[in-house]
């Protein structure tokens, strides 16, 4: 079942994938200023704006219609200059937001205002659909594909078996007209008592049984404990592909403890709330908040109307343990992530671009929900422990003595966390 | 030269008794106790075929339906709002300070797990003893209240303002008394709230009561010098130390201080410079500094006063009446070769007395300001205010309650129902005081009859502060919000008071920012991360003694006569369980005692020779009856070395309203204490008669032999002096060593430790720290009898005397051997020795313990599978086998078994189940902490990056750990100390620990 709905699932991105690539295709298409706004938009305004409901800023959309432009074109890179120099109607607008300071942008330069400006004025730009299909190449193709070639080959059998029924038939047929008398074929029942009296087909047939069952058993034991793919269903549908795939937000943006603890930590809620605070996705749902991210204020008892907490109304949020390692071993991510990062790049051959989470974590920026990419066995451990070539530390000064010592074994060799002591017991069991 | 001393860790030992034999011939007492743990899950042991095959079908599905499982589901639940300081599976360490001391306190996602001492505190940074380092547990105690009561039922802290206020009030207008009992009240703030107090209700009073006092020395130093003070004692200035019955390396005053004051002149890097002070130790019982002592002498406690009048007049060369010891021809002997060795030490000498007798205290201090020590050994100016409790003051009080002039009363951290001498007498005058309100954190003795229980919270949810020494002040910081619905007495204070400030923490704050920091210049933030503010001490004064001693020596010699009949008691403090305050925490029970090492219990000790004449063996019942009329029914230990014609108790056990763990263990000996010219007194005599019962006290001293071979070695301070490497072993013709295995290579570190036996004192503070830091399982008492302790380090004792003639030291001669009275003792901590060729390695069949390449010997708990080979296997008998499931085990009540106390576990070590071995890894942990650490700020390791947890707990700086490859590092250096000997090095299995030789200061150059 999970390989189905794994095949599932990636149909699904590739779908996704596509209509993401057709939207912005259009836009590029349509309009090069827009598209700029919006990027300025999310980078400078989005914390404290969104076009349909008011923030800690108000509503923007319509925003040209009541402020002159030229007027928008001083406020928005500094309006506290606005607001110092006396002007009535910048003086006006502090006073009707409750006298809330708004950011000055001396960066923004008048082009890059009237690129935001009209992206406010054209909106969030609509999916167009049923344009410019492209195939989207997905790896799953290959899963789909063996699939199919599998049905064929039993459509293939079953035609060949009916085929040869009835030809038989036919034959039969043939010779009975010709007034040859045939045999009556021997019933299966009795085929099939026959053969079983064969004491040597029986004696292969147990053989048989006996090996199928043993390389089965032998298989499901190595899986047993062994959970690659556990996707467990999470109280919020948090989706990395949209945070750390389309966001592109750092890993150590939320889980900052894999740079400095053994525990990489699943980010507090307050740290969720640097951005929810302001983005609500309310575009997606009719100018509701998404229910997910309520889920994160009711979690922390913080109504968005009034942007308050309420401490009283706070309750735990649950998540499920993707990655269980066993209570007696001891990970540290900090060791791997901060010490070992450039052996692990190497080893696991990852893009410059791709964090050094992906070397256990998988590609976690397309999982739309994560789930374990690696076994986590100690097979698994071990082996990269035996492989991973770490003699790029030598910049390192603690390994100064480690190294010098280790090259009085072996010269110029690679040197692996294994030659280090890295398999001994004590170094993960304890 | 090989010693030629016989060494013995216990009588049974040392007769050889056919237990002792039959019990050593197997590394585990008992079999395993299969019905136990078959018991345990409801099954038989009596196991017909068809029951079995049952069990094996049943077994094979559950395990086959057990694989099956999908991955089990694991909760995650991270912070809502994460304080910013805390980074999950990262310690944060806060300054705080326990009974006075500076400490810091190890912090796991907001949950204190360990106390270190704080670096910071300078002269008073000195280890931790095993009360603070098992403190941590308390926080965590189930047998606590969790609401405060009222009329003994939970209520509100509404409820219980009204109704104090309200008392108060009344006792107020109606003209009676209002007392607050507390002991010993060193903070600063909170004398000022009780000031404060005090002002709202002007018919209050603090009364200062200390379950064990010190008033004596106080009084005398008011009578002396006119200074009614503790005064700080130089341990570390004193070339000569003579101690009449003071136990300052255990429990008097502050033990810790003085040990490591006391080991700067007796551990290697003073051995180095050819400097070693000297101490001789009169005493009756068998005390922890008694058996430090390069000579000690028992005395009765009816000698010791005589025995002061004698050294005064050798001193003095006056002749005051009563200095004889006609009957201690010994102490005599050794009085007058001491009188000369002080004289001769002038300035550099240094007599304490354990005594709490004022007339007693006062010729001490005759005895001091004659060899010079005021301004040099004894400081009067810098006092020590750890102890001020007035014992006239309180017994005062008792007549004002049972007179009925007291309408109301307090108490603050004290307990007098349990630890006052006379508790009937207490508990009826208690009785007609019509408020009583005690700050307890459980339903105690005392506060079990009180009107409302308003509870404290514990030091680690504190604000508050210390001020131990003059101009010494360390601050309280809480580490954890209130586990339980308690509330800090001061605080409970401030709002009956209804003073202007009642959040304490603000009290505090402005209290240190208007009177303390000033002077030292700094800001609160500054001071909090210190934790300790140490103004700059004054000039020690020399002080003159002018006083007429006859008075003086009339009272001495009328009390010593009226002691001298029966058998003589002493009541002491032990080491574990001191004062009893502590009696519920199961870190401590397990605490073998430093002599005795015995645990769960207290006894009566008598020497071997009394106990013949008494005629009652180890371990049977005796009833011991004092003259007030007090009697208890306790089992006798043999304790060589205890003087003849008396016997020894120790307090703080017989609770009976501290918890779980706590309670009925062993009997109560403050009623024993009697109230003598106006001073508590902790001798008094008793008659012994035998019960005829038998009761078996769990004691660890002879449960890991080494089948006689010689660990120990030691030497003179003399053969010292002539060859650093004497007893060590070293030089002789040894046989010829063959090795079977390869040498490791040891690339990177090579992890070893040298421990000093002349520093090491014995007191068992690194015991209870490792039991912390690795979650090691507390038994229980039963199991201790069994030999299964747990603890990873152990301290043995073990007793000693010379046995060829022409050997014996002069001491040793004026000595007569054969009463087992003059018994010399080394402790020796022993732990994995982590062999480079171990032993246990070898025969472990499924490679669960096995070499790294840093010079340690791992334990894979996950492959162990309890074969028990290689405990067997070990020579150094250190491998521990879990029994049971200690932390789940409703059997183990009294430790781990609630989600409470299980918080305060160490999270970066497993805790092991039932059926594998363990032993010390050498903190792995924290090596493997401090490495990464390393790797991470790209430095190389330095020497000090890394401690074990019994290396910073001990006082003495008896263990230093370090990296043996790094030919600079402390341990490199001490290990090239000549006095370095491996213990059992000719089995060749090439231990990691090395030990310095015990050196004695017994010969001298004065002239008998």
């Amino acid at each position: 079942m999970r390989d189905i709905s794994m095949i599932l699932k990636s149909v699904w991105k590739s779908l996704f994938l596509f209509s993401a690539i057709s939207v912005l295709a259009v836009s590029a298409a349509n309009a090069q200023d827009a598209k700029e706004g919006r990027t300025l938009f999310k980078a400078k305004c989005a914390s404290c704006h969104a076009l349909d409901a008011k923030l800690i800023g108000p509503a923007l959309t319509g925003v040209s219609n009541r402020h002159p432009e030229a007027f928008l074109l001083k406020w928005i890179p500094n309006n506290a200059a606005m607001i110092a120099a006396g002007d009535p109607a910048a003086v006006k607008l502090f006073n009707e937001n409750g006298k809330v300071a708004m950011t000055t942008f001396p960066e923004l330069d008048e082009a890059k205002v009237k690129s935001i400006l009209a992206y406010i004025k054209e909106g969030e730009p609509k999916p167009a659909a049923g344009t410019g299909a492209v195939a989207v190449k997905d790896e799953s193709t290959s899963g789909l594909s063996i699939a199919g070639i599998v049905a064929i080959v039993l459509v293939a059998i079953v035609i060949l078996v009916i085929l040869g029924r009835a030809s038989k038939l036919l034959e039969r047929l043939i010779l009975q007209k010709q007034g040859i008398e045939i045999e009556e074929d021997v019933p299966l029942k009795v085929g099939v008592r026959k053969m079983f009296k064969n004491k040597k087909f029986v004696m292969f047939f147990i053989l048989c049984l006996i090996i199928c069952l043993g390389s089965f058993g032998w298989m499901g034991m190595w899986e047993t404990g062994v959970h690659t793919g556990y996707q467990p269903v999470q109280p919020i549908k948090f989706s990395h592909e949209l945070h750390a795939g389309i966001n592109q937000i750092d890993c150590q943006y939320c889980h900052s403890g894999a740079f400095k603890s053994k525990n990489a930590s699943i980010p507090s809620l307050n740290v969720c709330m640097n951005c929810h605070k302001a983005v609500q996705a309310r575009d997606k749902y009719d100018g509701e908040i998404s229910p997910e991210i309520k889920k994160i204020y009711s979690a922390l008892g913080y109504d968005p109307e009034t942007q308050k907490y309420d401490e009283s109304k706070t309750k735990p949020m649950e998540w499920v343990r993707v990655h269980n390692l066993p209570d007696f071993a001891y990970f540290n991510h900090s060791q791997h992530v901060v010490v070992a990062e450039d052996a692990i790049r190497k080893a696991k051959g990852l893009q410059p671009t791709e964090p050094v989470c992906f070397a256990c974590h998988g590609p976690v920026n397309t999982m739309e929900e994560i789930y374990q990419y690696s076994p986590l066995t100690m097979k698994w451990c071990i082996n990269c422990h035996k492989e991973t070539d770490i003699s790029g530390q030598k910049n390192n000064a603690f390994y100064a003595k480690v190294i010098e010592a280790h090259e009085k074994i072996k010269k110029g060799e690679k040197i692996t966390p294994a030659m280090l002591g890295g398999l001994e017991c004590g170094k993960c069991h304890y | 030269m090989e010693s030629n001393k016989k060494y013995w860790k216990g009588l049974e030992e040392y007769n050889n008794t056919p237990d002792f034999v039959k019990n050593n011939k197997n590394e585990f007492a008992e079999p395993l106790p299969i019905e136990d743990v078959l018991n345990e899950a409801g099954l038989s042991t009596v196991t017909p075929r068809r029951d079995f095959l049952k069990a094996l079908g049943f077994g094979l599905g559950a395990v086959t339906l057990a694989a099956c499982q999908s991955t089990p589901v694991h909760k995650s639940i991270p912070y809502l709002v994460k304080p910013e300081e805390v980074t999950p599976g990262i310690p944060n360490y806060y300054t705080s300070s326990f009974n006075g001391q500076s400490i810091l306190v190890k912090t796991r996602e907001g949950r204190p797990i360990k106390i270190e001492p704080n670096p910071n505190a300078g002269e008073f940074n000195c280890g931790t003893d095993a009360r603070a380092q098992a403190s941590v547990l308390d926080l965590y105690d189930v047998s606590k209240l969790k609401a405060p009561v009222l009329k003994n039922e939970e209520t509100t802290w509404a409820k219980i303002d009204a109704f104090v206020k309200g008392e108060l009030n009344k006792a107020q207008t109606s003209g009676k008394k209002i007392r607050i009992v507390s002991s010993t009240v060193n903070s600063p703030s909170t004398n000022a709230v009780i000031a404060g107090f005090i002002t709202k209700y002007p018919a209050a009073k603090l009364v200062q009561y200390d379950a064990v006092s010190y008033t004596g020395i106080i009084q005398a130093n008011q009578n002396s010098f006119g200074k009614a003070v503790l005064p700080k004692y130089n341990f570390d200035k004193a070339d000569l130390i003579v101690s009449f019955g003071a136990d300052f390396l255990g429990t008097w005053i502050s033990g810790e201080e003085f040990t490591a004051q006391y080991t700067a002149n007796r551990n290697y890097k003073s051995l180095e410079n050819k400097k070693m002070s000297r101490h001789i130790q009169f005493e009756s019982g068998m005390s922890l500094t008694g058996t430090n002592a390069d000579t000690r002498v028992p005395v009765k406690l009816s000698e010791q006063g005589p025995a002061l009048i004698a050294l005064y007049n050798a001193i003095t060369g006056q002749a005051l009446a009563g200095g004889t010891l006609g009957n201690n021809a010994t102490a005599d002997k050794v009085i007058k070769l001491v009188a000369k060795e002080l004289v001769q030490a002038k300035g550099k000498g240094l007599v304490v007395c354990g005594s709490n007798d004022v007339s007693t205290q006062i010729l001490v201090n005759a005895i001091n300001a004659a060899i010079g020590s005021y301004g040099t050994t004894i400081d009067l100016d810098n006092a020590c205010h750890l102890y001020a409790g007035n014992d006239a003051e309180f017994a005062g009080l008792v007549g004002e309650m049972s007179r009925g002039e007291v309408g109301a009363i307090l108490f603050l951290n004290s307990n007098p129902a349990y630890d006052y001498i006379n508790n009937k007498t207490f508990t009826e005058a208690l009785a007609k005081v019509p408020a009583k309100i005690s700050f307890a954190d459980r339903a105690d003795e005392t506060a079990s009859l009180c009107d409302a229980i308003a509870i404290n919270h514990n030091y680690l949810e504190s604000w508050g502060d210390a001020n131990a020494y003059e101009g010494y002040y360390s601050i309280v910081q809480p580490t954890i919000n209130p586990v339980f619905n308690s509330r800090q007495a001061e605080e409970s204070l401030l709002v009956w008071a209804d003073a202007p400030v009642k959040d304490y923490y603000q009290f505090v704050r402005s209290n240190w920012e208007t009177k303390v920091l000033p002077a030292a210049g700094l800001k609160w933030e500054d001071a909090l991360d210190k934790g300790v503010i140490s103004t700059a001490a004054k000039p020690a004064g020399a002080y003159s003694f002018s006083l007429s001693l006859a008075a003086v020596v009339t009272s001495i010699s009328n009390s010593s006569k009226s002691l001298a009949k029966d058998i003589e008691l002493q009541v002491y403090e032990n080491v574990p369980m001191r004062d009893g305050k502590n009696a519920n925490n199961a870190f401590l029970q397990e605490l073998p005692d430093p002599v005795s090492k015995v645990t769960w219990d207290n006894y009566v000790a008598l020497a071997p020779k009394f106990a013949e004449k008494l005629n009652v063996k180890e371990f049977d019942v005796v009833t011991v009856k004092g003259n007030n009329g007090y009697s208890v029914d306790l089992p006798v230990l043999i304790q060589p070395g205890q003087a003849q014609g008396t016997a020894s108790i120790a307090l703080g056990y017989g609770r009976e309203k501290v918890g779980k763990a706590g309670n009925g263990v062993g009997k109560n000996a403050f009623p024993f204490v009697s109230f003598v010219n106006g001073t508590m007194q902790y001798a008094t005599n008793v008659t012994i008669t035998p019960t005829g019962g038998h009761y078996e006290l769990a004691q660890t001293q002879t449960h890991h032999s080494f089948e006689g071979r010689n660990v120990i070695r030691e030497a003179t301070f003399k053969e010292y002096l002539k060859d650093a490497g004497a007893g060590t072993g070293k030089g002789e013709e040894g046989h010829k060593n063959y090795d079977l295995w390869d040498q490791y290579e040891k690339p990177g570190n090579n992890w070893v430790m040298a421990i000093d036996l002349n520093a090491c004192t014995g007191c068992g503070s690194c015991i209870v720290a490792c039991n912390v830091e690795n979650n090691i399982p507390v038994v229980g008492r039963d199991e201790v009898r069994r030999r299964r302790e747990m603890h990873w380090i152990r301290i043995d004792r073990y007793y000693s005397y010379e046995t060829k003639d022409g050997d014996v030291t002069r001491e040793k001669e004026i000595a007569k051997l054969e009463d087992l009275d003059h018994v010399s003792v080394v402790h020796q901590p022993m732990l994995c020795q982590h062999c480079d060729h171990a032993p246990c390695e070898t025969v472990c069949p499924v490679l669960a313990t096995v070499h790294s390449s840093d010079g340690l010997n791992h334990m894979a708990y996950n492959r162990c599978v309890g074969t028990r080979y290689c405990a067997n296997n070990c020579p150094y008998k250190v491998r521990r086998f879990n029994w049971f499931n200690y932390w789940n085990d409703s059997r183990f009540d009294n430790y781990l078994n609630n989600e409470f106390t299980q918080l305060v576990l160490n999270p970066d070590v497993t805790t092991r189940s039932r059926g594998v071995m363990e032993k010390c890894s050498m903190c792995i942990q924290r090596i493997q902490g401090g490495k990464l650490q390393a790797k991470i700020e790209k430095r190389p390791l330095k020497d000090g990056d890394i401690k074990m947890a019994c290396q910073e707990a001990c006082s003495a700086n008896a263990i230093i750990f370090g990296d043996s490859n790094d030919p600079n590092s402390e341990v490199s250096k001490a290990l090239r100390s000549e006095r370095i000997y491996y213990v059992l090095e000719e089995i060749n299995v090439k231990p990691g620990i090395g030990y310095m030789t015990k050196i004695r200061n017994t010969d001298t150059t004065v002239q008998a």
